[in-house]
Protein backbone atom coordinates (compact mmCIF):
# COMPACT_ATOMS: atom_id res chain seq x y z
CA UNK A 1 0.00 0.00 0.00
CA UNK A 2 1.68 3.40 -0.69
CA UNK A 3 1.42 6.09 0.96
CA UNK A 4 -1.45 8.24 1.37
CA UNK A 5 0.04 10.92 -1.44
CA UNK A 6 0.43 8.24 -4.06
CA UNK A 7 -2.82 6.97 -3.17
CA UNK A 8 -4.22 10.22 -3.80
CA UNK A 9 -2.15 10.17 -6.71
CA UNK A 10 -3.83 7.25 -8.49
CA UNK A 11 -7.27 7.85 -6.81
CA UNK A 12 -7.80 10.67 -8.90
CA UNK A 13 -5.21 10.92 -11.57
CA UNK A 14 -8.27 10.15 -14.19
CA UNK A 15 -9.90 13.55 -12.38
CA UNK A 16 -6.39 15.33 -13.19
CA UNK A 17 -6.76 14.08 -16.76
CA UNK A 18 -10.11 15.22 -17.22
CA UNK A 19 -9.32 18.71 -16.45
CA UNK A 20 -6.17 18.26 -18.85
CA UNK A 21 -8.04 16.87 -21.31
CA UNK A 22 -10.78 19.33 -21.34
CA UNK A 23 -11.04 21.08 -24.96
CA UNK A 24 -11.15 24.38 -23.25
CA UNK A 25 -8.25 23.33 -21.41
CA UNK A 26 -6.17 21.91 -24.17
CA UNK A 27 -7.14 24.66 -26.29
CA UNK A 28 -5.87 27.19 -23.75
CA UNK A 29 -2.36 25.43 -23.21
CA UNK A 30 -2.38 25.12 -26.96
CA UNK A 31 -3.05 28.21 -28.61
CA UNK A 32 -3.42 30.48 -25.22
CA UNK A 33 -6.60 32.56 -25.61
CA UNK A 34 -8.21 35.78 -26.71
CA UNK A 35 -7.51 38.92 -24.75
CA UNK A 36 -11.37 38.52 -24.06
CA UNK A 37 -11.38 35.13 -22.75
CA UNK A 38 -8.33 35.73 -20.64
CA UNK A 39 -10.08 38.73 -18.70
CA UNK A 40 -12.66 36.91 -17.82
CA UNK A 41 -10.27 34.12 -16.66
CA UNK A 42 -8.52 36.56 -14.44
CA UNK A 43 -11.58 38.22 -13.52
CA UNK A 44 -12.48 34.32 -11.78
CA UNK A 45 -9.53 33.81 -10.78
CA UNK A 46 -9.13 36.64 -8.90
CA UNK A 47 -12.35 35.29 -6.54
CA UNK A 48 -10.65 31.92 -6.68
CA UNK A 49 -7.57 33.19 -4.94
CA UNK A 50 -9.23 35.93 -2.87
CA UNK A 51 -11.05 33.04 -0.89
CA UNK A 52 -8.05 30.84 -0.82
CA UNK A 53 -6.74 31.60 2.77
CA UNK A 54 -10.02 32.33 4.37
CA UNK A 55 -10.40 28.86 3.21
CA UNK A 56 -7.81 27.47 5.26
CA UNK A 57 -8.44 29.22 8.08
CA UNK A 58 -11.86 28.39 8.25
CA UNK A 59 -10.28 24.48 8.33
CA UNK A 60 -7.35 25.59 10.69
CA UNK A 61 -10.09 26.99 13.10
CA UNK A 62 -11.96 22.80 12.86
CA UNK A 63 -8.77 21.14 13.54
CA UNK A 64 -7.93 20.06 17.13
CA UNK A 65 -4.49 19.24 18.56
CA UNK A 66 -4.59 15.63 17.20
CA UNK A 67 -4.24 17.35 13.50
CA UNK A 68 -1.50 20.00 15.01
CA UNK A 69 0.81 18.94 12.63
CA UNK A 70 -1.67 20.06 10.01
CA UNK A 71 -2.83 23.34 11.35
CA UNK A 72 0.56 24.60 11.38
CA UNK A 73 1.47 23.19 7.93
CA UNK A 74 -1.66 25.45 6.91
CA UNK A 75 -0.31 28.75 8.90
CA UNK A 76 2.63 28.64 7.32
CA UNK A 77 0.98 28.53 3.86
CA UNK A 78 -1.37 31.19 4.20
CA UNK A 79 1.40 33.18 5.57
CA UNK A 80 3.11 32.64 2.23
CA UNK A 81 -0.43 33.01 -0.33
CA UNK A 82 -0.69 36.32 1.88
CA UNK A 83 -2.19 38.98 -0.56
CA UNK A 84 -1.66 36.99 -3.63
CA UNK A 85 -4.81 38.00 -4.83
CA UNK A 86 -3.21 41.48 -5.37
CA UNK A 87 -0.72 39.77 -8.10
CA UNK A 88 -3.99 39.17 -9.70
CA UNK A 89 -5.20 42.56 -9.77
CA UNK A 90 -1.91 43.70 -11.06
CA UNK A 91 -2.24 40.88 -14.05
CA UNK A 92 -5.82 42.02 -14.66
CA UNK A 93 -4.65 45.48 -15.17
CA UNK A 94 -1.73 44.85 -17.27
CA UNK A 95 -4.26 44.02 -19.72
CA UNK A 96 -6.33 46.61 -19.10
CA UNK A 97 -9.12 45.89 -16.25
CA UNK A 98 -9.17 48.34 -13.29
CA UNK A 99 -9.51 47.34 -9.88
CA UNK A 100 -12.85 48.49 -8.99
CA UNK A 101 -13.89 46.20 -11.61
CA UNK A 102 -12.44 43.39 -10.66
CA UNK A 103 -13.64 43.27 -7.13
CA UNK A 104 -17.24 44.54 -8.22
CA UNK A 105 -17.40 41.59 -10.62
CA UNK A 106 -19.91 38.74 -9.73
CA UNK A 107 -18.24 35.30 -10.19
CA UNK A 108 -19.64 32.62 -12.27
CA UNK A 109 -21.89 30.29 -10.95
CA UNK A 110 -19.01 27.66 -11.58
CA UNK A 111 -16.42 29.94 -9.16
CA UNK A 112 -19.37 30.14 -6.66
CA UNK A 113 -19.78 26.92 -6.11
CA UNK A 114 -15.86 25.84 -6.04
CA UNK A 115 -15.40 28.33 -3.14
CA UNK A 116 -19.05 27.43 -1.83
CA UNK A 117 -18.01 23.93 -1.90
CA UNK A 118 -14.57 24.73 0.17
CA UNK A 119 -15.80 26.40 2.64
CA UNK A 120 -18.53 23.55 2.87
CA UNK A 121 -16.19 20.42 3.41
CA UNK A 122 -14.01 21.90 6.17
CA UNK A 123 -17.68 21.94 8.27
CA UNK A 124 -19.57 19.24 6.96
CA UNK A 125 -16.90 16.81 6.02
CA UNK A 126 -13.81 16.78 7.52
CA UNK A 127 -11.46 20.07 8.23
CA UNK A 128 -8.64 18.05 6.02
CA UNK A 129 -11.03 18.35 3.05
CA UNK A 130 -8.64 21.93 2.56
CA UNK A 131 -5.80 19.98 1.68
CA UNK A 132 -7.89 18.70 -1.42
CA UNK A 133 -8.34 21.96 -2.33
CA UNK A 134 -4.52 22.74 -1.73
CA UNK A 135 -3.47 19.49 -3.39
CA UNK A 136 -5.82 20.59 -6.76
CA UNK A 137 -5.24 24.04 -6.93
CA UNK A 138 -1.46 23.60 -6.58
CA UNK A 139 -0.97 20.67 -9.24
CA UNK A 140 -2.95 23.19 -12.03
CA UNK A 141 -0.34 25.97 -10.72
CA UNK A 142 2.70 23.86 -10.84
CA UNK A 143 2.10 21.60 -13.58
CA UNK A 144 0.10 23.30 -16.16
CA UNK A 145 0.76 26.69 -14.91
CA UNK A 146 4.03 27.50 -16.63
CA UNK A 147 2.80 25.80 -20.23
CA UNK A 148 -0.35 27.95 -19.83
CA UNK A 149 1.69 30.89 -19.02
CA UNK A 150 3.60 30.72 -21.97
CA UNK A 151 0.66 29.88 -23.86
CA UNK A 152 -0.85 33.29 -23.03
CA UNK A 153 2.47 35.18 -23.19
CA UNK A 154 2.39 34.07 -26.88
CA UNK A 155 -1.28 34.39 -28.45
CA UNK A 156 -1.52 37.70 -26.64
CA UNK A 157 2.43 39.39 -27.10
CA UNK A 158 2.61 39.96 -23.57
CA UNK A 159 6.63 40.52 -22.57
CA UNK A 160 8.16 39.19 -19.42
CA UNK A 161 5.85 38.37 -16.55
CA UNK A 162 3.68 41.29 -17.64
CA UNK A 163 -0.24 39.98 -17.30
CA UNK A 164 1.07 36.81 -16.23
CA UNK A 165 3.11 37.10 -13.24
CA UNK A 166 0.26 34.76 -11.22
CA UNK A 167 0.38 32.21 -13.28
CA UNK A 168 3.88 32.14 -14.11
CA UNK A 169 5.56 32.72 -10.69
CA UNK A 170 2.93 30.05 -9.39
CA UNK A 171 3.93 27.41 -11.99
CA UNK A 172 7.64 27.67 -10.20
CA UNK A 173 6.10 29.10 -6.39
CA UNK A 174 4.28 25.49 -6.14
CA UNK A 175 6.76 23.82 -6.95
CA UNK A 176 8.50 23.75 -3.61
CA UNK A 177 4.75 23.71 -2.03
CA UNK A 178 3.80 20.52 -3.58
CA UNK A 179 7.07 18.90 -2.06
CA UNK A 180 5.82 20.20 1.24
CA UNK A 181 1.69 19.15 0.69
CA UNK A 182 3.50 15.55 0.20
CA UNK A 183 5.40 15.66 3.13
CA UNK A 184 1.80 16.60 4.96
CA UNK A 185 -0.34 14.17 3.51
CA UNK A 186 2.13 10.74 3.54
CA UNK A 187 1.43 10.12 7.48
CA UNK A 188 -2.01 11.01 7.30
CA UNK A 189 -4.60 8.71 8.69
CA UNK A 190 -8.36 8.14 9.12
CA UNK A 191 -10.83 7.18 6.29
CA UNK A 192 -13.12 10.41 6.93
CA UNK A 193 -9.95 12.57 6.52
CA UNK A 194 -8.60 10.59 3.47
CA UNK A 195 -12.46 10.69 1.81
CA UNK A 196 -12.64 14.29 2.76
CA UNK A 197 -9.19 14.87 0.29
CA UNK A 198 -10.11 12.86 -2.10
CA UNK A 199 -13.57 14.46 -2.57
CA UNK A 200 -12.20 17.67 -3.00
CA UNK A 201 -9.55 17.29 -5.27
CA UNK A 202 -12.54 15.48 -7.73
CA UNK A 203 -14.37 18.49 -6.90
CA UNK A 204 -11.86 21.32 -7.29
CA UNK A 205 -10.48 19.68 -10.47
CA UNK A 206 -14.40 19.33 -11.86
CA UNK A 207 -15.21 23.11 -11.05
CA UNK A 208 -11.92 24.74 -11.87
CA UNK A 209 -12.09 22.98 -15.15
CA UNK A 210 -15.81 23.91 -15.75
CA UNK A 211 -14.59 27.81 -14.78
CA UNK A 212 -12.21 27.77 -17.56
CA UNK A 213 -14.49 26.25 -19.89
CA UNK A 214 -17.08 29.05 -19.31
CA UNK A 215 -15.07 31.87 -19.78
CA UNK B 1 -8.58 1.92 -12.08
CA UNK B 2 -12.19 1.34 -10.79
CA UNK B 3 -12.63 -2.07 -12.66
CA UNK B 4 -13.43 -4.54 -11.27
CA UNK B 5 -10.70 -6.89 -10.18
CA UNK B 6 -13.19 -10.35 -10.07
CA UNK B 7 -11.37 -12.67 -12.43
CA UNK B 8 -13.14 -12.50 -16.02
CA UNK B 9 -14.67 -15.92 -17.15
CA UNK B 10 -14.23 -16.53 -20.90
CA UNK B 11 -14.28 -14.00 -23.82
CA UNK B 12 -17.95 -12.55 -22.60
CA UNK B 13 -16.39 -11.78 -19.23
CA UNK B 14 -13.34 -10.04 -20.38
CA UNK B 15 -14.86 -8.00 -23.23
CA UNK B 16 -17.51 -6.81 -20.77
CA UNK B 17 -15.90 -4.40 -18.65
CA UNK B 18 -16.37 -1.09 -19.00
CA UNK B 19 -13.10 0.07 -20.82
CA UNK B 20 -12.27 3.60 -21.04
CA UNK B 21 -9.10 3.56 -23.09
CA UNK B 22 -8.73 0.80 -24.63
CA UNK B 23 -11.32 -0.72 -27.77
CA UNK B 24 -11.05 -4.71 -27.98
CA UNK B 25 -12.19 -6.49 -30.53
CA UNK B 26 -12.26 -10.66 -30.54
CA UNK B 27 -12.11 -13.07 -34.09
CA UNK B 28 -13.22 -16.16 -32.39
CA UNK B 29 -12.10 -18.06 -35.76
CA UNK B 30 -8.53 -17.68 -35.19
CA UNK B 31 -9.32 -16.66 -31.60
CA UNK B 32 -7.25 -13.48 -31.92
CA UNK B 33 -8.01 -10.24 -29.63
CA UNK B 34 -7.12 -7.25 -30.29
CA UNK B 35 -6.46 -4.08 -28.01
CA UNK B 36 -6.65 -0.77 -29.69
CA UNK B 37 -5.02 2.33 -27.61
CA UNK B 38 -7.61 5.50 -27.24
CA UNK B 39 -6.02 7.04 -24.38
CA UNK B 40 -7.45 10.75 -25.95
CA UNK B 41 -6.65 13.31 -26.69
CA UNK B 42 -2.90 12.41 -25.49
CA UNK B 43 -1.96 8.81 -26.23
CA UNK B 44 0.02 7.64 -23.93
CA UNK B 45 0.38 5.28 -20.39
CA UNK B 46 -2.00 6.85 -18.54
CA UNK B 47 -1.87 5.30 -14.32
CA UNK B 48 -5.88 4.31 -16.00
CA UNK B 49 -4.43 3.15 -19.40
CA UNK B 50 -1.98 0.62 -17.72
CA UNK B 51 -4.88 -0.17 -15.14
CA UNK B 52 -7.15 -1.53 -17.87
CA UNK B 53 -4.00 -2.87 -20.38
CA UNK B 54 -3.23 -5.24 -17.12
CA UNK B 55 -6.48 -5.90 -16.32
CA UNK B 56 -6.68 -7.56 -20.29
CA UNK B 57 -3.49 -9.18 -19.38
CA UNK B 58 -4.55 -10.94 -16.09
CA UNK B 59 -7.92 -11.96 -17.67
CA UNK B 60 -5.98 -13.77 -20.26
CA UNK B 61 -3.62 -15.50 -17.78
CA UNK B 62 -6.60 -16.44 -16.10
CA UNK B 63 -8.30 -18.06 -18.82
CA UNK B 64 -5.85 -20.08 -20.35
CA UNK B 65 -5.98 -21.22 -24.22
CA UNK B 66 -8.85 -18.66 -24.00
CA UNK B 67 -6.86 -16.51 -26.99
CA UNK B 68 -4.20 -17.25 -29.75
CA UNK B 69 -2.87 -14.02 -30.76
CA UNK B 70 -3.06 -10.43 -28.72
CA UNK B 71 -2.75 -7.79 -31.27
CA UNK B 72 -1.93 -4.14 -29.32
CA UNK B 73 -1.84 -1.07 -31.85
CA UNK B 74 -3.63 2.19 -31.72
CA UNK B 75 -7.33 4.17 -32.43
CA UNK B 76 -5.67 7.50 -32.10
CA UNK B 77 -5.22 8.76 -36.08
CA UNK B 78 -1.10 8.93 -36.33
CA UNK B 79 -0.03 8.14 -33.11
CA UNK B 80 0.59 4.78 -31.51
CA UNK B 81 1.85 5.88 -27.86
CA UNK B 82 3.83 9.10 -26.83
CA UNK B 83 5.26 6.91 -23.74
CA UNK B 84 4.81 8.01 -20.52
CA UNK B 85 2.27 10.49 -18.58
CA UNK B 86 4.36 14.03 -19.09
CA UNK B 87 2.09 15.95 -17.05
CA UNK B 88 2.26 13.21 -14.16
CA UNK B 89 5.96 12.82 -14.05
CA UNK B 90 6.15 16.86 -13.52
CA UNK B 91 3.56 16.43 -11.04
CA UNK B 92 5.85 13.45 -9.41
CA UNK B 93 9.06 14.83 -9.84
CA UNK B 94 7.93 18.63 -8.16
CA UNK B 95 6.26 16.78 -4.82
CA UNK B 96 9.94 14.84 -4.50
CA UNK B 97 7.63 11.68 -4.81
CA UNK B 98 10.07 8.78 -5.04
CA UNK B 99 7.89 6.20 -4.05
CA UNK B 100 4.98 7.20 -7.14
CA UNK B 101 7.63 6.85 -9.86
CA UNK B 102 8.83 3.71 -8.53
CA UNK B 103 5.37 2.87 -8.67
CA UNK B 104 4.64 4.06 -12.10
CA UNK B 105 7.96 2.71 -13.19
CA UNK B 106 6.91 -0.84 -11.75
CA UNK B 107 3.34 -0.76 -13.82
CA UNK B 108 5.31 -0.40 -16.59
CA UNK B 109 7.74 -3.20 -15.95
CA UNK B 110 4.69 -5.49 -14.88
CA UNK B 111 3.12 -4.89 -18.54
CA UNK B 112 6.22 -5.47 -20.90
CA UNK B 113 7.05 -8.67 -17.93
CA UNK B 114 3.41 -9.77 -19.14
CA UNK B 115 4.21 -9.69 -22.93
CA UNK B 116 7.95 -10.78 -22.34
CA UNK B 117 5.94 -14.03 -20.91
CA UNK B 118 3.58 -14.46 -22.91
CA UNK B 119 4.57 -17.46 -25.28
CA UNK B 120 4.30 -19.32 -21.71
CA UNK B 121 0.37 -18.86 -22.01
CA UNK B 122 0.21 -19.65 -25.71
CA UNK B 123 -0.32 -16.51 -26.88
CA UNK B 124 1.75 -15.01 -29.88
CA UNK B 125 2.16 -11.02 -29.35
CA UNK B 126 2.23 -8.28 -31.83
CA UNK B 127 2.42 -4.73 -31.89
CA UNK B 128 1.52 -2.83 -34.85
CA UNK B 129 2.53 1.16 -34.81
CA UNK B 130 1.02 3.57 -37.07
CA UNK B 131 2.20 6.82 -35.84
CA UNK B 132 5.05 8.46 -33.36
CA UNK B 133 6.14 5.96 -30.95
CA UNK B 134 8.50 7.99 -28.16
CA UNK B 135 9.63 6.92 -25.25
CA UNK B 136 7.26 4.02 -23.50
CA UNK B 137 5.37 3.76 -26.48
CA UNK B 138 8.96 2.24 -27.87
CA UNK B 139 9.41 0.33 -24.75
CA UNK B 140 6.41 -1.21 -24.73
CA UNK B 141 5.99 -2.33 -28.20
CA UNK B 142 9.31 -4.21 -27.93
CA UNK B 143 8.67 -7.32 -26.02
CA UNK B 144 6.60 -8.40 -28.77
CA UNK B 145 7.01 -11.59 -30.91
CA UNK B 146 7.03 -9.35 -34.29
CA UNK B 147 7.23 -5.80 -34.21
CA UNK B 148 5.14 -4.32 -37.16
CA UNK B 149 5.62 -0.28 -38.29
CA UNK B 150 3.92 1.32 -41.08
CA UNK B 151 6.56 3.13 -43.00
CA UNK B 152 5.87 6.79 -42.04
CA UNK B 153 6.11 5.86 -38.15
CA UNK B 154 9.06 7.82 -36.27
CA UNK B 155 9.96 6.61 -32.89
CA UNK B 156 12.97 7.37 -30.37
CA UNK B 157 13.54 7.68 -26.78
CA UNK B 158 13.93 11.52 -26.72
CA UNK B 159 14.65 11.45 -22.72
CA UNK B 160 18.20 11.72 -22.52
CA UNK B 161 17.27 15.55 -24.15
CA UNK B 162 15.39 16.53 -20.95
CA UNK B 163 18.18 14.46 -18.95
CA UNK B 164 16.66 11.65 -17.95
CA UNK B 165 16.70 8.04 -19.92
CA UNK B 166 13.79 5.21 -20.43
CA UNK B 167 13.76 3.01 -17.92
CA UNK B 168 11.14 0.94 -18.29
CA UNK B 169 12.78 -2.19 -20.29
CA UNK B 170 14.05 0.01 -23.32
CA UNK B 171 18.19 -1.15 -22.64
CA UNK B 172 17.30 -4.69 -22.12
CA UNK B 173 14.86 -5.10 -24.90
CA UNK B 174 17.15 -2.92 -27.15
CA UNK B 175 19.86 -4.29 -26.53
CA UNK B 176 18.38 -8.27 -27.23
CA UNK B 177 16.09 -7.00 -30.61
CA UNK B 178 19.42 -4.79 -31.77
CA UNK B 179 22.44 -5.46 -29.52
CA UNK B 180 24.75 -2.75 -27.48
CA UNK B 181 25.63 -0.38 -30.12
CA UNK B 182 22.10 0.34 -31.22
CA UNK B 183 20.68 0.42 -28.10
CA UNK B 184 23.95 3.23 -26.66
CA UNK B 185 22.99 4.89 -30.19
CA UNK B 186 19.27 5.41 -29.29
CA UNK B 187 18.79 5.65 -25.65
CA UNK B 188 21.85 8.12 -25.80
CA UNK B 189 21.37 9.74 -28.77
CA UNK B 190 17.69 10.89 -28.52
CA UNK B 191 17.27 11.00 -31.65
CA UNK B 192 13.89 9.78 -33.51
CA UNK B 193 14.31 7.06 -36.45
CA UNK B 194 12.29 6.46 -39.23
CA UNK B 195 10.37 2.79 -39.27
CA UNK B 196 13.01 1.76 -41.83
CA UNK B 197 16.02 3.31 -40.38
CA UNK B 198 14.70 0.86 -37.14
CA UNK B 199 14.17 -1.99 -39.79
CA UNK B 200 17.84 -1.76 -40.74
CA UNK B 201 18.76 -1.72 -36.79
CA UNK B 202 16.52 -4.96 -36.53
CA UNK B 203 14.15 -3.50 -33.43
CA UNK B 204 11.61 -3.57 -36.03
CA UNK B 205 10.37 -7.00 -37.67
CA UNK B 206 8.39 -5.93 -40.64
CA UNK B 207 7.94 -2.13 -42.22
CA UNK B 208 4.54 -1.94 -44.09
CA UNK B 209 3.87 0.44 -46.27
CA UNK B 210 1.07 2.84 -44.27
CA UNK B 211 -2.37 1.86 -45.03
CA UNK B 212 -1.20 -1.39 -45.08
CA UNK B 213 -0.54 -2.33 -41.20
CA UNK B 214 -3.49 -4.37 -40.59
CA UNK B 215 -3.39 -6.19 -43.96
CA UNK B 216 0.46 -7.43 -42.59
CA UNK B 217 -1.24 -8.16 -39.18
CA UNK B 218 -3.42 -10.53 -40.87
CA UNK B 219 -0.40 -12.53 -42.78
CA UNK B 220 1.24 -12.94 -39.82
CA UNK B 221 -1.35 -14.10 -37.69
CA UNK B 222 -2.29 -16.64 -41.26
CA UNK B 223 1.68 -17.37 -41.42
CA UNK B 224 1.71 -18.14 -37.15
CA UNK B 225 -1.65 -20.03 -37.00
CA UNK B 226 -1.15 -23.48 -38.62
CA UNK B 227 2.55 -23.96 -37.12
CA UNK B 228 1.33 -22.17 -33.79
CA UNK B 229 2.24 -24.78 -31.36
CA UNK B 230 5.76 -25.02 -32.77
CA UNK B 231 6.19 -21.48 -33.00
CA UNK B 232 5.51 -21.24 -28.80
CA UNK B 233 7.29 -23.76 -27.99
CA UNK B 234 10.78 -21.86 -30.03
CA UNK B 235 9.45 -18.65 -28.80
CA UNK B 236 9.80 -19.54 -25.17
CA UNK B 237 13.26 -21.11 -25.97
CA UNK B 238 14.04 -18.28 -27.57
CA UNK B 239 12.80 -16.57 -23.94
CA UNK B 240 14.89 -19.03 -22.37
CA UNK B 241 18.35 -18.67 -24.79
CA UNK B 242 18.25 -14.88 -24.32
CA UNK B 243 16.74 -14.27 -20.82
CA UNK B 244 15.64 -10.63 -19.74
CA UNK B 245 15.96 -10.40 -15.82
CA UNK B 246 13.31 -9.00 -13.56
CA UNK B 247 15.52 -7.89 -11.12
CA UNK B 248 17.17 -6.39 -14.17
CA UNK B 249 14.42 -4.03 -14.92
CA UNK B 250 13.76 -3.32 -11.57
CA UNK B 251 16.95 -2.17 -10.65
CA UNK B 252 16.31 0.16 -13.55
CA UNK B 253 13.36 1.64 -12.36
CA UNK B 254 14.62 2.33 -9.51
CA UNK B 255 17.53 3.82 -11.03
CA UNK B 256 15.49 5.94 -13.31
CA UNK B 257 13.22 7.36 -10.18
CA UNK B 258 16.52 8.03 -8.06
CA UNK B 259 17.20 10.00 -11.60
CA UNK B 260 13.93 11.70 -12.25
CA UNK B 261 14.45 13.28 -8.77
CA UNK B 262 17.60 14.62 -10.12
CA UNK B 263 15.60 16.52 -12.87
CA UNK B 264 16.15 20.56 -12.81
CA UNK B 265 13.17 23.14 -13.42
CA UNK B 266 15.82 23.96 -17.07
CA UNK B 267 14.70 19.57 -17.26
CA UNK B 268 11.00 20.25 -16.08
CA UNK B 269 10.17 23.18 -18.60
CA UNK B 270 11.74 21.32 -21.60
CA UNK B 271 9.62 17.99 -19.89
CA UNK B 272 6.80 20.47 -20.08
CA UNK B 273 7.88 21.70 -23.38
CA UNK B 274 6.90 18.41 -24.92
CA UNK B 275 3.54 18.38 -23.27
CA UNK B 276 2.75 21.77 -24.33
CA UNK B 277 3.36 19.95 -27.98
CA UNK B 278 1.26 16.96 -27.36
CA UNK B 279 -1.41 18.98 -26.42
CA UNK B 280 -1.13 21.53 -29.57
CA UNK B 281 -1.33 18.07 -32.12
CA UNK B 282 -4.07 17.00 -29.83
CA UNK B 283 -6.15 20.16 -30.38
CA UNK B 284 -5.31 19.96 -34.12
CA UNK B 285 -2.12 21.53 -34.88
CA UNK B 286 -0.11 19.96 -37.76
CA UNK B 287 3.03 19.89 -35.84
CA UNK B 288 3.40 18.01 -32.29
CA UNK B 289 5.47 16.30 -30.31
CA UNK B 290 7.78 14.74 -33.05
CA UNK B 291 8.74 18.02 -34.77
CA UNK B 292 9.33 19.77 -31.09
CA UNK B 293 11.52 16.64 -30.15
CA UNK B 294 13.76 17.45 -33.72
CA UNK B 295 13.81 21.70 -32.51
CA UNK B 296 14.64 20.30 -29.24
CA UNK B 297 17.79 18.37 -30.35
CA UNK B 298 18.89 21.27 -32.00
CA UNK B 299 18.12 23.95 -29.19
CA UNK B 300 20.15 22.05 -26.81
CA UNK B 301 23.03 21.23 -29.50
CA UNK B 302 23.50 17.83 -28.78
CA UNK B 303 25.84 18.21 -31.30
CA UNK B 304 25.28 14.22 -32.27
CA UNK B 305 28.33 12.59 -33.21
CA UNK B 306 27.45 9.95 -35.29
CA UNK B 307 28.21 6.67 -33.47
CA UNK B 308 29.36 4.86 -37.08
CA UNK B 309 25.71 3.25 -37.48
CA UNK B 310 24.90 3.44 -40.87
CA UNK B 311 21.54 5.74 -41.31
CA UNK B 312 20.92 4.86 -44.83
CA UNK B 313 17.66 3.54 -46.00
CA UNK B 314 18.42 -0.19 -47.43
CA UNK B 315 14.98 -0.75 -47.63
CA UNK B 316 15.98 -4.40 -46.11
CA UNK B 317 13.62 -6.53 -48.35
CA UNK B 318 14.96 -9.97 -46.75
CA UNK B 319 12.81 -8.76 -43.55
CA UNK B 320 9.37 -7.84 -45.24
CA UNK B 321 8.95 -11.27 -45.55
CA UNK B 322 5.18 -11.17 -45.62
CA UNK B 323 4.54 -7.85 -47.59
Amino acid sequence: MPAFFGQLITATDEDRRAFETHPAVVDAVANGMTIERYRKFLLELYHVVWHFNPVCATAASRLPDTWASVRMFLYEHMHEEAGHEQWVLNDLEAVGVGRDEAQAHAPSPYTLALNGFNYWAPERRHPCAVLGMLYSLEVISSVYGSPFAAAIRESLLLEGDRGVSFIASHGSLDTQHMAELRQVLNPLEGDEAQAAIIEAVRVNFHHFTHILAEV
Amino acid sequence: MSLATAPAHGIAGLLGRPYKTLRLEWSSDLRVLRARMQVRPIQCYSLAAMGELQQVFNDLSNNPGLARHFVLSSDVPKVFNFGGDLSLFVLLVRARDIDSLRLYGGRCVDLIWWVEHAAQLGIHTIALAQGDTLGGGLESVLPFHRVVFEKSTQAGFPEVLFNLFPGMGAWDFTVRRAGMAVASEMILSGRLFSADELLYRRLVDIVAEDGQGELVIEQVIHEVEPRHRGTMAALRAHRLSSPIRRESLDAIVDHWAECALTLTDRDLRLMERLARAQVRKAGGAEEGAVEEIKRMELDTAWGERRTGMDRRDTGAADRRVLS
